[in-house]
C-alpha cells in the first residue's frame, strides 16, 4: 500500500515537474545567431523573409542574423571560432568545410543529416575523414556562354552547339578569325587571380581525365600526360585565341559582343536578366570525350558551431532553410542560383528554363576538390603552376611536374 | 636672384610646366571626367570629350550604396584623430620643448626614433592588440592607436621651442595651473603649429587604408578608402560610380588643402615626413 | 617642483601610453610570435619552434620573390623620384607667373588617397587604356593583355605610378633646400663669370646634398612599406608581391600564421633598420667633410 501511495505520489511530482520544465520552456525562448552571406538587395528581403517565417513557426527560437561579405567574411570566421564567439550556424564556402572541420570548430552532423543523404546532392563536398561537418545550401558550377551571333556570323547553324573538344576547340578559333581588329576574341580567358584562375583549368584537367590523387588518395599525380595535355590545350586557346582579363573584365567583353565563348557561372544569368542585356546566347554543358565533360562545382553550405549550447535549433533551422520549397524560394528570389535539393532541382523554375536546365545538369556532372585541410596550399600549387605555363615562362609539363613535388611535400608534412 | 629671360625661354619654360601640368593633374581630370559620364556609355576618348555630363552616378551611389555612410565613417574618425592629435601632440610637445630633464629627453628620443619605425611591421600584434582588447572591428580600433603621433609631436615641440616662455612664466607667477597655462598660454600661442599638424593629420588619416582595413570587418564601420578598395572586386560595379565614388573620397582633402595650402607646404617642409 | 615634475609627467602620459601600448609592446610581441608557431585557427596553444620560421623563409620562394620585389621597387623608384622632383622643384624655382598655382597642381597626387590613384591607374593601364595608347604613340608596343596582366610590365607600371604620385612632394622638399641656398654664392658665381649650368653643378647641387640625403632616407622607409598599391592593382600576381603584401597574405589571410608573418616583419624591420643607419652614417660623414 505504501509503496503505491509512493509510487502515486512520485508520479504526480513528475508530472508536475515536467509540466513545469515545459512551462518554463514556452517562456524562454532561445536566440541563434546565424552568420551569411547573401546581402545585395535582390536576395536580402527573402532572406529576411526566411528567417521571419522560421521564428513564427517556431516562436521558442529567434535568430539573429549577422551579414557577411566576400571581401573579409572569411576572416570574421575564423576570428570567430578562435575566440570563441562564433555564431550557432554558419554559411560556409565548401573550399573552407576541411579547415574548420580539421581544427574542430563545427560539429560533426552525420547522424542528424543521415535520413536526408538521397534527397540532397553536395555531401561530397562537406565530408571530411568520413563524417559530415554541413548540410549542402546552394550548389554552383560553371558552363559555357556562348554568342550565338558571332556563332552564325563564323558560319555555323543557328542552333549548332559544341559537343565535343574538337568542336569546341573549332568554333573558338573560327569566331577568332572574325578578326581581332575589330576587337572579337574566341574565348575569354581568365588572367592570374587567386582562387579564380584554377578553377578555370581544372574541367579540362577533369574532362581530359587527369586526377589530382590516385584512387587511395596516397599519391599525387597532378603531372599525368592527361594533366599536361589539358594544360597544353589550355594554354593553346588562352595564347591564341584568348582575351585574357580579370573575371568581370571577361564577362564585360562578353556582354559587349567581343568574346565568342567564356566559361561562367549562374551569376551572370543573373547579371543579364537585371542589367536587361540585349545579348543572343546560349549556355551549354562543358564539351568532353563522352560528352559531356566535368565542371568544377561548388557550393555554400550550412555548419552547426561545436561549441553552441543549441545544437537542436541550430539543426532544425538547418533543415528549414535547406529545404525543397524553401530553396526555390531562395533560388527564384536570386534568379540563378543552384538548389541542392533534388526535389528543388526538378521544380519547373529550373526544368522550363533552358539557362538554368543547363546548370542543373552540369552540377550533376561536376567534380570538386578534395575535401582536405591542406587544400589551401595544394590549391595555390595549382594556380601557380597555371600561371606559370600561361603567363610565365614555365612549359606545361615542368609547371605541373614541379606542383606535384611540391604538393606530394605538402602532404608529407 | 633675377635674371632676364628671352623669349624663347619663357616659351620653353612654359610649355614644359603645362606638360608636366597635364601629366600630374590628368589622371585626376579624368577621374572627374568618368565620375560624370553616362554609366551606360563606354569610357572612349570620343566620349569622353564630348558626352554630356550627369550627376546621375553620384545619386546612384548614395541611394543604393552605403556611401553616405562611408563618408560619415571617414569623417567622423578623421575629426576624432585629428582633435586628439592636436590636444596630446601639443600637450607632449609643450613638455618636451620646456623640460630639460633627462626622462623628457629620453622621452623625445622615443619620439624621433618612431618616426623612423616602418608602422606596417607591427600590423600583425596591432591586429592582435585590438582583437584581445575587444576593439577589433569598433570605432575605437580605427581611432585610439592613432590618437597621438610623433609627427606632430615634432612639429609641436620644434613650434613651442621658438616661443620665448616669459608668458608662462608670468602666468606661474601669477599662479596659474599648469592646465590653464597650456589651455590659456600655449595653445593659442601654437595656433599655426597647430593648423599644421591638424591639416596632415587629418588628410592622412582620410586617406588612410591598411590599418582601417585590417581592425575592422564589418561593413558598417568602412572608411571610404576601405570601401573603394572592397568595391572594386564587386561583380556589378562599373568605373563611373567607381569614379564617383573615388571622387567623393576625394573633394573634401583636396578643398582643405587649398585652403590650408600654406599649412601643408609648412608642415611637410619642417617635419618632412608623412607616412 | 615636485607637482611640476608631476604634471610634466600627466602631460607626456598620452605619448608614453601610446609609445608603450602601441609601439614598444607590439614590437616585442611580434619579435616573440616570429619564434612560435602561432596560427590563429589552430587549436593548440602557440609553441616554441626556434628559428623554424626564419630558416623556412629563406626557403620560400614567395617571400624570397616578395623580397627581390620590394628591393627592385625601391631600388627603380628612389633615384628616378629624387632626380624628377628636382627638375620639378627647378621648374618651378624661379619667379614666373601663376609658380602657386603650378606647384600646388604639381602636388596634388600626394594629397589624393592612395586607393583612390591605384583604381585610377587600374583603369589607365588596362589594355586599350591611355597608357597603352600614349606607349603607341612613342612607338612602344603594349603588352596586349594591359600592363598589369603583364610579368615583365606589372611591378614597373606600379612603379611608375608610385613616382608620379611621390614627386610632388619631393619637389616641395627640394624648393625648402633651394630657398635656403644664400643668394650671395650666386652672386659671386655672376661677377666671377660662370655659366648657369657651372653655378649648377658647383653650387646648387653641393648645397642641396644634405636634402638629397634626408629624402633618400625617408623615401626609402616608405618605399620599402610598399602595400596598397599591390592590394588594390594586382592582388601580387605577375611578379607584384612585396614583403608587407606577404605579410598581409600569411598573417591576415586564410591562413592567418601570426608566427612566420611576424617573422617575415621582422626581417624587413632589420632591413629598414641597416639601411637606415646606413643612411644616416653617410649624412653625418659628409656633414663632417664640409
Amino acid at each position: 500500500m505504501r509503496n503505491t501511495t509512493m509510487t502515486r505520489y512520485t508520479k504526480l511530482l513528475i508530472l508536475t515537474l515536467s509540466l513545469c520544465t515545459i512551462a518554463a520552456a514556452a517562456h524562454s525562448k532561445t536566440t541563434i545567431e546565424w552568420w551569411q552571406f547573401w546581402t545585395d538587395p535582390a536576395i536580402a528581403p527573402t532572406i529576411d523573409s526566411l528567417v521571419r517565417e522560421f521564428e513564427q513557426q517556431n516562436p521558442d527560437i529567434d535568430v539573429k542574423v549577422t551579414n557577411l561579405t566576400w571581401a573579409n567574411g572569411h576572416e570574421k570566421i575564423v576570428i570567430g571560432f578562435a575566440s570563441g564567439s562564433g555564431p550557432d550556424v554558419v554559411e560556409l564556402g565548401s573550399d573552407w568545410i576541411a579547415q574548420f572541420a580539421a581544427n574542430g570548430h563545427i560539429a560533426d552532423i552525420s547522424e542528424d543529416v543521415a535520413e536526408d543523404s538521397a534527397a540532397f546532392q553536395g555531401w561530397g563536398m562537406s565530408t571530411y575523414e568520413g563524417r559530415v561537418y554541413a548540410a549542402p545550401w546552394i550548389l554552383g558550377t560553371r558552363v559555357l556562354f556562348i554568342n550565338r551571333d558571332l556563332l552564325t556570323q563564323a558560319g555555323y547553324d543557328t542552333s549548332w552547339l559544341p559537343v565535343s573538344l574538337p568542336q569546341f576547340y573549332e568554333a573558338i578559333a573560327r569566331i577568332d578569325s572574325l578578326g581581332r581588329p575589330d576587337g572579337i576574341y574566341g574565348w575569354g580567358s581568365n588572367t592570374a587571380e587567386k582562387h579564380r584562375l584554377y578553377k578555370k583549368y581544372m574541367p579540362f584537367f577533369w574532362t581530359y581525365g587527369a586526377q589530382l590523387f590516385t584512387d587511395d588518395g596516397e599519391y599525387c599525380v597532378i603531372s599525368s600526360t592527361k594533366a599536361v595535355d589539358a594544360l597544353k590545350d589550355y594554354k593553346w586557346i588562352s595564347d591564341d585565341y584568348g582575351y585574357v582579363a580579370n573575371q568581370r573584365g571577361i564577362e564585360d567583353a562578353f556582354l559587349d559582343g567581343r568574346i565568342g565563348v567564356i566559361l561562367s557561372g549562374d551569376w551572370l544569368l543573373k547579371r543579364i536578366e537585371i542589367e536587361k542585356r540585349k545579348i543572343n546566347f546560349a549556355t551549354t554543358l562543358f564539351p568532353g570525350p563522352g560528352y559531356p565533360g566535368r565542371s568544377f562545382m561548388g557550393g555554400e553550405f550550412l555548419a552547426v558551431n561545436e561549441n553552441t549550447d543549441h545544437r537542436e535549433e541550430a539543426l532544425k533551422f538547418i533543415r528549414f532553410m535547406t529545404s525543397p520549397k524553401n530553396q526555390i524560394r531562395f533560388c527564384k528570389a536570386n534568379r540563378s542560383s543552384n538548389p541542392s535539393s533534388l526535389e528543388a532541382q526538378a521544380d519547373p523554375f529550373f526544368s522550363e528554363d533552358i539557362n538554368r536546365l543547363t546548370f542543373i545538369k552540369q552540377i550533376k556532372l561536376a567534380k570538386h576538390p578534395p575535401v582536405d585541410p591542406d587544400w589551401v596550399y595544394i590549391e595555390d600549387e595549382i594556380e601557380r603552376a597555371v600561371e606559370d605555363a600561361l603567363f610565365g615562362q614555365g612549359l606545361p609539363a615542368t609547371a605541373l611536374h614541379e606542383a606535384q613535388i611540391r604538393i606530394t611535400k605538402i602532404k608529407e608534412e | 636672384m633675377v635674371r632676364r629671360r628671352t623669349l624663347f625661354g619663357q616659351v620653353l619654360h612654359y610649355g614644359l610646366l603645362i606638360v608636366v601640368l597635364a601629366v600630374m593633374v590628368g589622371p585626376l581630370v579624368w577621374m572627374l571626367r568618368v565620375s560624370l559620364l553616362d554609366k551606360t556609355v563606354s569610357l572612349t576618348a570620343q566620349n569622353l570629350l564630348s558626352a554630356s555630363i550627369t550627376v546621375a552616378n553620384f545619386t546612384d551611389l548614395f541611394a543604393q550604396s552605403d556611401l553616405a555612410r562611408y563618408l560619415f565613417n571617414s569623417a567622423f574618425v578623421a575629426s576624432v584623430v585629428t582633435l586628439g592629435n592636436i590636444l596630446f601632440c601639443v600637450m607632449v610637445g609643450y613638455v618636451l620643448a620646456r623640460r630639460q630633464t633627462w626622462p623628457s629627453r629620453i622621452l623625445f628620443a622615443t619620439v624621433v626614433i618612431v618616426m623612423m619605425i616602418p608602422v606596417h611591421i607591427v600590423i600583425i600584434p596591432l591586429y592582435l592588440i585590438c582583437l584581445k582588447g575587444g576593439i577589433y572591428d569598433t570605432y575605437w580600433a580605427l581611432i585610439l592607436p592613432f590618437l597621438i603621433n610623433p609627427v606632430g609631436i615634432f612639429l609641436a615641440k620644434q613650434y613651442i621651442e621658438s616661443i620665448p616662455p616669459s608668458m608662462e612664466e608670468a602666468a606661474r607667477v601669477d599662479g596659474a595651473s599648469e592646465l590653464r597655462i597650456l589651455f590659456r598660454i600655449v595653445m593659442p600661442l601654437c595656433k599655426p603649429a597647430i593648423a599644421v599638424l591638424a591639416v596632415l593629420a587629418f588628410i592622412t588619416n582620410w586617406n588612410s587604408f591598411l590599418f582601417p582595413f585590417i581592425l575592422t570587418s564589418s561593413e558598417d564601420l568602412r572608411t571610404l578608402p576601405v570601401a573603394l578598395a572592397l568595391l572594386q572586386g564587386h561583380q556589378a560595379i562599373d568605373w563611373q560610380h567607381l569614379m564617383a565614388g573615388s571622387t567623393v573620397a576625394v573633394l573634401p582633402v583636396l578643398v582643405l588643402f587649398f585652403v590650408m595650402q600654406r599649412q601643408v607646404v609648412s608642415g611637410i617642409t619642417a617635419g618632412g615626413i608623412k607616412q | 617642483m615636485k607637482s611640476r615634475s608631476l604634471t610634466a609627467a600627466l602631460f607626456a602620459s598620452p605619448w608614453t601610453v601610446s609609445f608603450i601600448l602601441f609601439w614598444t609592446f607590439p614590437l616585442l610581441y611580434s619579435f616573440w610570435m616570429g619564434f612560435t608557431d602561432y596560427q590563429l585557427l589552430s587549436r593548440h596553444a602557440p609553441q616554441f619552434v626556434g628559428f623554424d620560421n626564419y630558416r623556412a623563409l629563406l626557403g620560400d620562394r614567395d617571400f624570397i620573390a616578395s623580397l627581390k620585389n620590394t628591393f627592385i621597387f625601391v631600388g627603380g623608384t628612389i633615384p628616378v623620384t629624387t632626380v624628377v622632383s628636382l627638375v620639378l622643384a627647378l621648374l618651378v624655382n624661379r619667379e614666373f607667373r601663376g609658380r602657386g598655382f603650378f606647384r600646388s597642381a604639381y602636388f596634388l597626387p600626394w594629397v589624393t588617397s592612395m586607393v583612390v590613384v591605384a583604381l585610377i591607374f587600374t583603369n589607365l593601364f588596362e589594355r586599350g587604356g591611355y597608357v597603352a595608347m600614349l606607349a603607341q604613340m612613342v612607338g612602344f608596343e603594349p603588352p596586349v593583355n594591359g600592363f598589369l596582366y603583364d610579368r615583365g610590365t606589372a611591378l614597373y607600371a606600379i612603379m611608375a605610378m608610385d613616382i608620379w604620385m611621390a614627386v610632388g612632394y619631393y619637389m616641395l622638399i627640394f624648393l625648402a633646400g633651394l630657398k635656403a641656398i644664400p643668394d650671395e654664392l650666386y652672386e659671386a658665381a655672376e661677377i666671377a663669370g660662370a655659366s648657369s649650368w657651372r653655378q649648377f653643378t658647383s653650387i646648387t647641387l653641393p648645397m642641396l646634398r644634405p636634402v638629397a640625403l634626408f629624402i633618400l632616407v625617408i623615401n626609402s622607409i616608405k618605399s620599402f612599406q610598399v602595400f596598397v598599391e599591390i592590394f588594390v592593382m594586382t592582388k601580387g600576381k605577375f611578379d607584384t608581391s612585396t614583403v608587407v603584401y606577404f605579410i598581409y597574405e600569411t598573417g591576415l589571410q586564410t591562413q592567418f600564421k601570426f608566427g612566420y608573418a611576424s617573422a617575415a616583419a621582422y626581417v624587413l624591420f632589420v632591413i629598414i633598420g641597416v639601411f637606415s643607419i646606413l643612411q644616416f652614417a653617410l649624412m653625418r660623414r659628409r656633414q663632417a667633410a664640409w
